[in-house]
This record gives structure tokens, C-alpha cells and sequence, in this order.
């Protein structure tokens, strides 16, 4: 009888360790705050709400205010690192080299393969990618249908070349009073979208940047932008953003992201504007383009490693990615949905939202991050727009200087 | 009984002194240590730290960043602690007065040290700009140079002709008699309005003022505009909290001595020289030493500056350490940040020692 009492207990055991088990494992996440609480909590709490039950997890949400980067420097050196995270294409190199960060599981390499490539570019860390993008932005133009009504000047639009676009600026400059045609800043981010139309790259071969030919030919046209009477500084207008002029009515374009949506929504929610691509290179016919994205990571040191990743999976899932595109809250890194019905609708927010979505596959696309110098490389360029512009260097100096700096900093010889 | 007694305060002292030393030990000892440490390592946060000598400091040396930075530091240091005494002690002397709405007057002068630094930083980028308030203050006085020099030469001519005028019958005229100021005044105010009305000593400027306080390369002496931006900003800021301490210092300078200075025919300069100031010599060293260790610490106003100015332009000891601890978007190099961190701090102590035997000691001087 005993005997028979043991083996049952044994067999109850044994059975019970070969079925799948229900981990409930509590993940968590991490992220900054602003519009992206109401993403994630609603992913979690609504939109993923029967898979994370299926999968047996449970989201605790720690959105951080303040500078994430630092934060999760700190809380990765330290060992107290949320299990799944944002990491930022523009600081993710020495994240990845910190080797906390657990490469993307085979599992959802498969969603990977699914996603705008130049997306999983910036990821990709010594042959490896180390996340997953959950979202992203690249750069376009917005421009104000009544002023170039006012102005009798035909709209920017997808066949504009760098001429054609700054002649139609600069029509509206002169045609009408207290209009500008663009506000220009002394930031690379917004730079990119000319020097990489040259097919100028920001390293070489060997790890170098060199300031050639293509890059001062971009650097005299956006400079020179102001003198010839198509823009204004900026710091003129009182702004320190395209946004920022164009959302106050004082010029006719702007050179921002998907991120104008919201703005213009409350800053000017009765302008009638649109949105094309970046104007083309009049030689080489190819456009230039940043793309700003942000992976879902996981923590080398998650004791819930499984479940983190299985997590990262659910939160780009393509169903995940459909409620994001549909809330307008920020553009899916799905390639597929490139197709979607929203991006088909005649309203300038859908509008936007699909020049933008095109732009990371439309002509030369950099991911907006800079190797192992991070903010000290966009310094250098953004310093020298900013002393030729303010007239404080000549374009031949401000490049001249410029290089030596690269040269210092990048060990070119 | 009486070692029982001596016994239980022993344990009360050090029950008292307890929570400092935690902290001391924790906070300072430790973190010194530490960072000591860390300066003759190379680490960067993740990876094991590995003995590298004294190559962060060679490579401090050699790093033409940080030379600027010790520079601005040093100069900005100079400039603020001078200048910022100077006019801590001017407020303090106004704020002494016993005049009606002398509380007033004390609030005012205070005010902006209740401001949050991010805020009045804030506000200050605001006022910088381009086409900022200052740059359309520096514009009017600009456009009106001619009309304000009118109106100097105008006021001083009716205030003397007064004078002249009353001279003849009263002796005891001065050339500053409070009616004939109010007198002049209104004169003048009204010659000046006359005279503004028919454009007489206004002219048009062919472009606004738009001078570049924040985003520029451009230096001044030994400092970036950017900095003397910043140095505005700090004296601003810091100036009423140095005044109150000024202003305790003379309340406890007794009145008697100024009575009998006063018998002995001295002049109110001559007070402020051999009374006021002998007097005031420890607060002097209070105010000069938090100066000096306040300044060569200033971090706040450079780092929440952002992008609206270039690194070179604006950076300094402490945000070159931070700088080099948390490079935006690049790799930590915690221990040239250390280095650079136990640097600033062999110059604080140089900065005061220096102070010291220059005379700003913590002794009344009399």
C-alpha cells in the first residue's frame, strides 16, 4: 500500500514537471515618460492584455522622468536595471558595449526580419542586433497651404530639388512681409537631411570623418540659405526649433518629424498644412535622411530573461504595432504596414505620418547615432554651422576648424 | 556618581555626533577615497576597472578642453567672487539704512535668491536671446544715446544755475540741495520729452541690436560671452544671501564706535574704511570663501544651458567632470572625470589658502 502511495506521488510529480509551465513571471519595463505612458500602459493594460495572461506575465511599468540615459547607466552598472527597456539609437553604442544588454532572442528575430532594415541598422552592435525598434522618425517637410496661397507660389513637393525648394522659399520671402521662408538651426539633425543628399557618410572605411567636397557643398547651401534670402536664424525669431517658427506662423516650412502632429494639433490646430519629402539633390537625385529610433532591450542580468524577451515580442508584435499606427501616437517600425489604410487617408496628419514612414527607405538614411563619440561628434558639426552662420567664421574656416576637431577626436592622422 | 554622569554625556555626545560621521564617512571619506581611486583607473561603469597610473591625469594635461576649462573656471571665479562681495556689501550698506520701508527695501534685495536656479536660468536664456530684452534695452539706449547725454548736460545745467542763483542769498546752499534736484528734474523731464517730440537726439539704427550672449564663440577678456552671461545670472542670484550676511555683520558692529568716529571729525568714508570694514573682516571671509568654493563649483546654470550654447563656450571644472562622466550619447570615462574632480578640488583649497594670505582673514582686523 505504501508502496503504491509513492508511486502515485511520483508520477503526479513527473507529470506535473513535463507540463508547459505558467511561469507569472513580473517583468519590468522601463521607459521615459511624456506621450509614451499612454502607449505602453495602454499595450499592457488593453491592447496585450489576453497574450501577457497567455504567456503568464505580468508588466510592473516604471516610466522614468528626467534623463534616461543617465539613469539607466547608473542602474546597469549597478545591477538594478528593469528587465525590459528603451534604448535610444543616439546613446545605444556604449549601452551595447557595456554587455548588459542580451542580444534580440531567435524567437523574435523573426519580427525583426519583418522590420524597416534601416532600422535594424542602428541596433546592430559587433554583428549582433541588440533590440528590437519599437517605433521611429526621420525627417520631412511641412509647409503652410494659405502662405504660399498668399504668396502666389506653388507648394513644395516630392520633385523638388534643392534649387526649386529654395527658389519657391525665397519667392515667398520676398512676396510677403513678416514671412520667412525657413527658420534654419545650427543642428545636425536637421543638416543631415542636405549633407547625406551629396552621398556624403559621417565615417569612412576606417572610422574617420572627413569633411570633402559633397559635405561643404551641403554646408554652403544651408548656411547660405539665410543670405540668399530663403530663411532666418532661428534665435531671430526668438525659437530654438523648424517647429518652433513654423507652429508661430513666421515661415512656410518647417523640417521636422511625425512629432509635428501633436504639436500643430495645440500649438496651431486651425493651420491647413501638408507634408512632403526632403528635397532632392539636383545632381544626384537622392535625398537625405535621419532616422530617430528607440529599441525594446532586455538586461543581460533579468533573472526573467525568458519572459523579458517573450515581452519584447508581444510589444512589437504586429497587432501591438497596428494599435500604435492607428492611435497616432507614433509610427510602427513594421515594414508591412506601409500599406495600411491610414496611411491612405487624405488628412494631413495621415499624410505626415506616411512622408515620414517612407523616409527611412527613401535614398541615403543614416540612423541618427555616432559610434562610440556620441554627442562630442554632433558638436563639432553643429558648432561650425553655428560660427558660420553668426558670421563668426568664414564656411572655409568653420570646416577647416571643424576638420581638425574630427581629426582629434576620431585619431585620424 | 559624578563618572556615572560624565559617562552618560560621553554617550550622548557621540550619540549626537553620529548621524555626521555616517554621512561624513559615507558621503566625503568613502567617495573621496573612492574617487581617488578611480583616478588612477580606466572605467567605464561596466567593464572591470584596470590600474592605469597616472594616465588620466597626463591625458588631462594634454586635453585642450579641460585647460579651457580650468580657465573659465578660474576666471569666472575671480570675476563673480570680486564683484559679487563688492555689491553684496553696497546692498547691505543701502540695506542698513534705517529708512521708511526699510523692510521693503530688505525683501526686494532678497527676492531673487528665492528663485529657483532652473528657473532664473530660464528666464536669463530668455533675456539673452537675439532679439531678447537685453539685446532690445542695449537697441534703445542705442537709438537714444544723443537724447540720454542731452538730458545729463540739461539736468546738471539747471541744478548748477540753481545753485548759482541761491548762492547769492543763502551761504549754505550745496550744489545737491534735495529741492533743487526735484526742481531740476522735473526741468529736465520736460526739456527731454520737448526735445524727444521733435526727434532732437534720437536717431534710427539701419539694424536691430542682435548681439549672440548664448550660442557664440566669440570671448570677451578672459571669458566666452556665453560665460559672462552666466556670470550676470550667478551675481544675480547669489548676491542677496551674501548681503544678509553682510547685513548681520554690521548689526553687530556697536554704534557707539561710529559716535565717537563721528566726534572725532571722521568722514563717512573714512568710518566705512577704519570701522565698518576692520569690523566685517570675518564675514568678509565667510562671503569671499563661499564665493570661491561656490563659484568653482558652478554647474547648474552651464548644464541646464543645453544646446543653447557651444561646449567650448560654456564649460567649466565641475562640467567638465561631468562631462566626462556621462558623455551624452559616448562611453563614461569615470576616471578622467575623477581626475579631474580631485583637480578641482586641490584648486579650491589653493583658491582659499590663497585668499588667506592675501589678507581676508577669519579675525576682525582692527
Amino acid at each position: 500500500m505504501k508502496t503504491r502511495k509513492t508511486l502515485l506521488a511520483a508520477g503526479i510529480a513527473m507529470i506535473a514537471a513535463s507540463l508547459p509551465t505558467l511561469a507569472n513571471d513580473v517583468v519590468r519595463v522601463s521607459g521615459w515618460g511624456g506621450d509614451n505612458v499612454v502607449v505602453v500602459n495602454t499595450l499592457i493594460n488593453e491592447v496585450l492584455v489576453d497574450e501577457l495572461a497567455a504567456a503568464g506575465i505580468t508588466v510592473r511599468y516604471e516610466p522614468v522622468e528626467g534623463d534616461f540615459a543617465q539613469i539607466l547607466t547608473n542602474a546597469l552598472s549597478a545591477g538594478t536595471a528593469p528587465d525590459v527597456f528603451y534604448v535610444d539609437s543616439f546613446w545605444a553604442y556604449p549601452v551595447f558595449q557595456s554587455g548588459k544588454i542580451d542580444p534580440v532572442s531567435d524567437d523574435n528575430m523573426a519580427i525583426a526580419d519583418e522590420l524597416i532594415p534601416s532600422l535594424n541598422e542602428a541596433f546592430m552592435h559587433n554583428g549582433q542586433l541588440m533590440g528590437i525598434a519599437k517605433d521611429f522618425n526621420t525627417l520631412a517637410v511641412q509647409y503652410d497651404l494659405d502662405v504660399f496661397d498668399d504668396a502666389g507660389v506653388e507648394p513644395p513637393n516630392e520633385d523638388d530639388d534643392w534649387n526649386s525648394f529654395k527658389s519657391k522659399l525665397q519667392q515667398v520671402q520676398s512676396n510677403l512681409d513678416d514671412v520667412y521662408g525657413l527658420c534654419v538651426v545650427p543642428d545636425y539633425a536637421r543638416f543631415a537631411a542636405f549633407a547625406l543628399a551629396t552621398g556624403w557618410k559621417p565615417f569612412n572605411d576606417e572610422g574617420h570623418t572627413l569633411l570633402d567636397d559633397r559635405f561643404r557643398e551641403a554646408f554652403e547651401f544651408y548656411v547660405n540659405l539665410v543670405d540668399d534670402g530663403a530663411a532666418v536664424l532661428a534665435t531671430d525669431l526668438g525659437q530654438g526649433w523648424t517647429g518652433g517658427c513654423f507652429g508661430n506662423g513666421d515661415t512656410a516650412v518647417a523640417i521636422e518629424g511625425a512629432w509635428m502632429i501633436g504639436f500643430l494639433r495645440d500649438q496651431a490646430p486651425n493651420m491647413y498644412y501638408s507634408t512632403t519629402s526632403i528635397p532632392k539633390h539636383p545632381e544626384t537625385g537622392d535625398r537625405g535622411n535621419l532616422v530617430f529610433t528607440v529599441s525594446w532591450s532586455v538586461a543581460t542580468d533579468s533573472k526573467v530573461k525568458d519572459s523579458a524577451h517573450t515581452l519584447v515580442g508581444l510589444l512589437t508584435s504586429p497587432k501591438a504595432q497596428q494599435w500604435v499606427l492607428e492611435s497616432g501616437l507614433a509610427l510602427p517600425s513594421l515594414e508591412a504596414l506601409g500599406d495600411n489604410a491610414y496611411f491612405q487617408e487624405d488628412n494631413r496628419e495621415s499624410i505626415t505620418s506616411r512622408v515620414v514612414f517612407e523616409g527611412a527607405s527613401n535614398g541615403q538614411v543614416e540612423p541618427f547615432q555616432f559610434a562610440q563619440y556620441g554627442g562630442d561628434w554632433k558638436a563639432i558639426v553643429d558648432e561650425a554651422l553655428s560660427a558660420a552662420l553668426l558670421k563668426e567664421r568664414t564656411i572655409d574656416d568653420a570646416i577647416a576648424f571643424a576638420q581638425q576637431r574630427y581629426d582629434r577626436l576620431t585619431g585620424r592622422q | 556618581m559624578n563618572h556615572k554622569i560624565k559617562q552618560q554625556e560621553r554617550i550622548a555626545g557621540w550619540l549626537f555626533v553620529t548621524p555626521f560621521c555616517v554621512s561624513l564617512f559615507v558621503f566625503f571619506v568613502y567617495a573621496l577615497g573612492r574617487t581617488l581611486v578611480y583616478s588612477f583607473q580606466s572605467f567605464d561603469l561596466f567593464s572591470e576597472a584596470t590600474w592605469n597610473g597616472i594616465a588620466n591625469y597626463v591625458a588631462l594635461l594634454s586635453d585642450p578642453l579641460f585647460a579651457l576649462a580650468l580657465r573659465h573656471s578660474l576666471a569666472f571665479s575671480i570675476v563673480v567672487t570680486t564683484l559679487q562681495t563688492m555689491l553684496a556689501l553696497l546692498l547691505a550698506l543701502a540695506a542698513n539704512k534705517k529708512v521708511r520701508g526699510q523692510g521693503f527695501f530688505r525683501t526686494v534685495f532678497y527676492f531673487p535668491s528665492i528663485l529657483s536656479s532652473a528657473a532664473m536660468t530660464l528666464i536669463f536664456m530668455w533675456l539673452f536671446q537675439r532679439r531678447g530684452v537685453l539685446n532690445q534695452g542695449l537697441g534703445w539706449i542705442n537709438e537714444h544715446m544723443g537724447l540720454l547725454l542731452i538730458c545729463v548736460v540739461l539736468f546738471m545745467a539747471i541744478q548748477t544755475v540753481q545753485f548759482l542763483m541761491g548762492r547769492r542769498r543763502y551761504q549754505w546752499v550745496r550744489w545737491g540741495d534735495p529741492f533743487h534736484f526735484l526742481v531740476s528734474l522735473l526741468l529736465t523731464a520736460v526739456g527731454t520729452l520737448i526735445l524727444a517730440g521733435y526727434g532732437i537726439g534720437v536717431r534710427e539704427l539701419s539694424e536691430p541690436v542682435a548681439i549672440t550672449w548664448l550660442n557664440t564663440r566669440e570671448t570677451w577678456g578672459p571669458l566666452p560671452r556665453t560665460i559672462w552671461a552666466i556670470v550676470a545670472m550667478n551675481i544675480f542670484t547669489t548676491v542677496p544671501t551674501l548681503m544678509l550676511l553682510y547685513l548681520a555683520g554690521l548689526q553687530s558692529i556697536p554704534d557707539s564706535l561710529y559716535e565717537a568716529a563721528e566726534l572725532e571729525g571722521a568722514s563717512k568714508f573714512q568710518q566705512l574704511r577704519y570701522i565698518t570694514w576692520p569690523r566685517l573682516m570675518p564675514v568678509s571671509f565667510t562671503v569671499v570663501t563661499l564665493g570661491i568654493i561656490g563659484t568653482l563649483q558652478m554647474f547648474d546654470q552651464v548644464a541646464l544651458l543645453g544646446d543653447a550654447a557651444p561646449l567650448e563656450s560654456k564649460i567649466t571644472l565641475a562640467y567638465f567632470t561631468y562631462h566626462n562622466a556621462f558623455p551624452p550619447g559616448g562611453t563614461p570615462r569615470i576616471g578622467m572625470a575623477s581626475a579631474a574632480a580631485l583637480v578641482l578640488a586641490a584648486l579650491t583649497l589653493v583658491m582659499v589658502l590663497i585668499q588667506r594670505s592675501v589678507g581676508v582673514g577669519e579675525k576682525t582686523n582692527d
